[in-house]
């Protein structure tokens, strides 16, 4: 998919947005904390106009971006991702990671044709050997808190 | 010279042998995923060290050590991913090699690279560590300003494009850097009265995130994987011979990153972070052909991997001879040499001499070991990687992304920090602001900020404060290194606009 | 809505989690259960019958900070005597950030008070830091401090080829050219900075005092001469005997690695002061559980004293209504300088 976007303007603005959001909560902070930080904002506000000032006169070229493949599936995988980290919360690590990727390997596997029921079927013991061992060597080989949830 | 025979005879035990072997493959294994740093490998071992002698312990660290830092360039180059921030430049062309189809080629780049900088690592220690560490400690808090500042120049070449949005993308990351406490004042900033980001952005989180996450949406949005399935395999005997005589055939881009890896890896502070990524812009900077970086050059990778692997040798000069931990796995070593009771200094090369150098030979057996070890897992990986159908490599790369990143410090917060700054980086990148400069801000940011502060603070009586930047020897030249580095990247920036411009003005006028 | 889904994400734990999502009423009552199951266990350890069904718990024993300093070095010497003592399997955790206070905030919103999950606490952090941020996350008495183990006297370090031969020497220079001695120091109000600001007051002078991060480039600030001196812990004292001058200790009595350097008390500066290192159970943990882990340490301490005593620690055995009586000590002494300095 190809955006008609002119990337000096979007960078110049997504610069600007970063630093009004890091100038507020700066007011009561001490002459030590604060001098470098706003010098950096500074500079930043700078160099974002800058970039606006040039994409708004003097890059005729650059207005498009391309999104390789298909829009749709990355946000569907991005949301998943997130959707993912949320339900570790709830669920814990183990049985959320493996419900994860069964979906996204079926999502992501359907590009290349229908999934029959005989590779679901195989995918299972695979999956659950990857997260199982993952679950395994983290838990109780490096000895890391792994958030549990329901069942494990 | 007695003593010296002495340790290598108590190095040539079986025993010894297997440890460098276990060690180096686990630190490969650990190394190789992203999120688990080599810091993470040496703590997990701590403890199994206890049961061993002071000698077979220090072994078996320094083998993970090695191991582990090689072992980040298989992912840097396979899937663009550093495992460990210290190789970050193998990504530049690492990657871009693997998807030509040269990824094994890479690979046994970045072994021999490897190997050739951890031998060399363990001669500078050996030989010239008193003095090496008296330039350590000349290092204060307004020289780090300046190696700050001389590391931000690599922003003018790491923006692939738009030098403005390079820049952007640096201070973006200086900025990340500031959340948290403050390193000087101690104050919480930027926390938006939430207590958890006291800690701050994690270097790692922020790396994971800003390389891997938008790697895999883009795999998951063009519905293939990246790597052709056809490496060039079947030529790969031959292959490993040629890229020996690629990689020894230009021994002064090997020579240069050696010295350079050593000298910042003695720099307290800096650390491996930023050593690949010097060597890699001087490599280019020298090279007579430095369009080709960025595309898939062989001496990219062989710059970044030699220099990082000198580090870990060349980082325990400052540690053994003064207590000073050159970067942070060395903290977890130097814990290590005080539960034996051995303190650092001079008595550690003459009293327990036998112990230090045998531990220092160690290091040069593990980076010999890389070879085989190397090779072989540099086969298997390249093959599974290959072999994997995309969509089964997406959703387990981002397990294994979210089990390194949460592992790093038991967090789910820095989990959903990973995420968002994936997601952002990924559009980011589509506007042109790339993650290699966010990440060097990032890296710089805390150095910079604390050299500049510490500095203002000493020289509070002083008329002009700032003078106290440029107040000795030592910070004149890096200034001066300063400056001639903003020089020679932005001058041939320069040339080339103002000839584009020329060329275009014309086209802008035939087009309507 | 985000910021909030991100609290409970991060702060709770894998036990908390699973009672919230049954019923918050099932919470409160396994809270009481989880402690009487610890306290037959712990007691079962010391009378020497042990229930199998708990064989399989082990203890969680959280660093705040990160790997290879004094508290995971510490931590790492007491694991397997610990493990030893209570016959039940110790991890050590690292959650380092913000000085501490990231784990100390986490631990005190969601661990649960059952014995299994302890943190290490560190005065004066615990103190310093709910007084001088807005968003610590944590209070200084939020918990059941465990013990004490052990501490780290301040100590004035300068260089061997320092002109300054004693601490008079150098107040005395300080007093003429105020600002002009540079003191690192590991942190903002730490330790070291607080009993800095501290010798400033007793003796009238003004110094400049220079944080570093941690103690780690205190040596080369030392060594490279960026610094008139340091004000930092024995340790590094001992550590960089050879080349460096201990001025002075900020204990009440000399240290033994240290025999020969006078303390500040001696010199005429009432100073008394350093880092205590200890271990704290949730708030709610019960007082015998608390006793069993306390005397746990002790019978710990005992055992690393041979190793430890060279580095420069002073082993404590601090528990029990003493703790409170330090941590009032140290509150009293500290309070008026971080109130100053908000």
């Amino acid at each position: 998919m190809i955006l008609k976007l002119n990337t000096d303007i979007a960078a110049g603005c997504f610069g600007l947005l970063f630093c009004a959001l890091l100038w507020f909560p700066q007011s009561d902070l001490g002459r030590l904390s604060i001098i470098f930080p706003r010098a950096i904002l500074v500079i930043t506000t700078l160099i974002a106009i800058a970039l606006l000032i040039k994409g708004l006169f003097f890059s005729p070229e650059e207005r498009q971006v391309e999104i390789t493949g298909s829009p749709r599936r990355l946000l569907v995988v991005m949301a998943g991702f997130f959707i993912w980290w949320l339900l570790i919360d709830i669920l814990g690590f183990a049985v959320t990671s493996f419900i994860a990727i069964y979906l996204l390997c079926w999502y992501l596997a359907r590009v290349q044709g229908p999934v029959s029921t005989g590779q679901l079927l195989r995918w299972l013991p695979i999956i659950s050997v990857i997260v199982g061992s993952f679950y395994l060597t983290f838990r109780h080989l490096l000895n890391v808190r792994l958030p549990a949830g329901l069942l494990f | 010279m007695e003593m010296l025979l002495q340790a290598l005879a108590s190095l040539m035990t079986f025993e010894s042998v297997i440890t460098v072997l276990v060690g180096v493959s686990a630190g490969l294994l650990i190394g190789s995923m992203p999120g688990l740093t080599a810091t993470m490998a040496l703590a997990v071992l701590l403890p199994f060290t206890f049961s061993m002698e002071a000698l077979q312990g220090l072994i078996a660290l320094g083998a993970v050590y090695m191991g582990s830092i090689y072992g980040g360039a298989f992912t840097a180059i396979l899937i663009n991913t550093p495992g460990t921030p210290s190789s970050i430049a193998t990504t530049f062309d690492g990657y871009p090699m693997a998807r030509q189809g040269k990824a094994f080629e890479a690979l046994t780049a970045a072994t021999l690279a490897s190997v050739v900088g951890g031998l060399v690592g363990v001669a500078f220690l050996l030989i010239l560590a008193p003095p090496l560490a008296r330039l350590a400690v000349a290092f204060g808090p307004a020289e780090m300003f300046w190696v700050a500042m001389l590391g931000l120049t690599l922003v003018a070449s790491l923006s692939s494009g738009s030098l403005l949005k390079g820049m952007l993308g640096g201070c973006i990351g200086m900025l990340l850097s500031t959340i948290g406490v403050s390193p000087v004042g101690g104050e919480t900033r930027f926390t938006f009265g939430f207590p958890p980001l006291q800690g701050g952005i994690e270097l790692i989180v922020a790396l994971i995130g800003l390389f891997v996450i938008p790697e895999l949406l883009t795999m998951a949005a063009e519905g293939k994987g990246a790597l052709p399935r056809e490496g060039d395999f079947g030529k790969r005997e031959a292959s490993i011979r040629q890229v020996a005589r690629t990689v020894f055939g230009k021994p002064v881009n090997l020579v240069r990153s050696c010295l350079i890896g050593q000298i910042i890896a003695i720099i307290p502070g800096a650390g491996g972070n930023v050593t690949s990524l010097v060597a890699y812009n001087e490599a280019r900077r020298f090279s007579k052909d430095p369009e080709s970086f960025g595309k898939g050059n062989v001496e990219g990778i062989v710059a970044s991997e030699s220099s990082n692997n000198v580090m870990v040798a060349g980082s325990m000069i400052p540690l053994l001879t003064l207590g000073i931990p050159g970067a942070p796995p060395d903290a977890i070593i130097l814990g290590v040499l005080l539960l034996h009771g051995l303190r650092p200094g001079l008595d550690l090369f003459t009293e327990t001499g036998v112990l230090t150098n045998g531990f220092i030979l160690s290091m040069g057996l593990a980076a010999l070991m890389l070879l085989p070890v190397g090779l072989l897992g540099a086969r298997l990986i390249h093959r599974i990687v290959i072999r994997t159908p995309y969509y089964f490599m997406v959703p387990c790369i981002a397990m294994v992304t979210i089990l390194g990143t949460f592992s790093l410090r038991n967090s789910l917060l820095d989990v959903a920090i990973m995420l968002t700054l994936g997601c952002a980086g990924y559009f980011l990148r589509l506007i042109g602001i790339y993650a290699a400069p966010i990440v060097l801000g990032l890296i710089l940011g805390g150095i910079a900020e604390q050299g500049y502060v510490q500095t203002m603070l000493a020289a509070v009586t002083d008329p002009f404060p700032w003078l106290r930047l440029l107040s000795n020897t030592l910070s004149k030249v890096l200034a001066a290194m300063v400056l001639l580095g903003v020089a020679t990247a932005l001058v041939p920036i320069w040339l080339q606009r103002s000839g584009r411009l020329d060329k275009a003005s014309p086209d802008k006028r035939g087009e309507p | 809505m985000a910021g909030r889904r991100i609290t409970t994400a991060g702060l709770l734990t894998r036990r908390q989690q699973t009672h919230n999502s049954i019923n918050g009423a099932r919470h409160e009552t396994s809270h009481h259960d989880a402690g009487r199951r610890c306290l037959i266990f712990f007691h079962d350890r010391y009378g020497g019958e042990c229930p199998s069904r708990l064989s399989d718990s082990s203890i969680d024993y959280v660093i705040p900070f990160d790997p290879g300093g004094e508290s995971d070095v510490t931590a790492r010497f007491q694991e397997p005597i610990l493990e030893d003592i209570l016959d039940v399997s110790v991890n050590v955790v690292h959650r380092p950030g913000g000085g501490g206070a990231v784990a100390w905030s986490e631990f005190q919103n969601s661990a649960e008070p059952d014995g299994y999950e302890i943190i290490g606490v560190n005065i004066p952090h615990i103190i310093g830091q709910p007084i001088q941020r807005s968003d610590a996350g944590f209070d200084t008495d939020d918990w059941e401090i465990i013990t004490f183990f052990h501490s780290t006297p301040n100590a004035l370090i300068v260089p061997a080829d320092s002109p300054f031969e004693t601490l008079d020497d150098l107040v005395e220079y300080a007093r003429d050219n105020p600002e002009t001695v540079t003191l690192g120091g590991s942190g903002t109000y730490s330790a070291n900075h607080l009993d800095m600001l501290r010798l400033e007051q007793e003796a009238d002078v003004e110094l400049t005092y220079i944080p570093f991060t941690g103690t780690g480039p205190l040596p080369g600030a030392l060594e490279g001469g960026h610094v008139t001196g340091v004000f930092n812990y024995t340790m590094l004292g001992v550590q960089m005997d050879d080349s460096v001058r201990v001025l002075a200790v900020a204990s009440e009595e000399r240290v033994p690695a240290l025999p020969d350097v006078p303390t500040f008390q001696e010199e005429g500066y009432d100073i008394v002061g350093g880092a205590y290192r200890g271990v704290a159970a949730p708030a709610g943990t019960p007082d015998e559980i608390v006793e069993v882990l306390a005397d746990a340490f002790a019978e710990a301490n005992e055992r690393i004293t041979d190793e430890q005593e060279p580095l420069g620690f002073v082993m404590e055995y601090i528990s029990g209504d003493e703790i409170d009586d330090v941590i009032d000590m140290l509150a009293e002494a500290y309070g008026p300088i971080l109130e100053e300095a908000e």
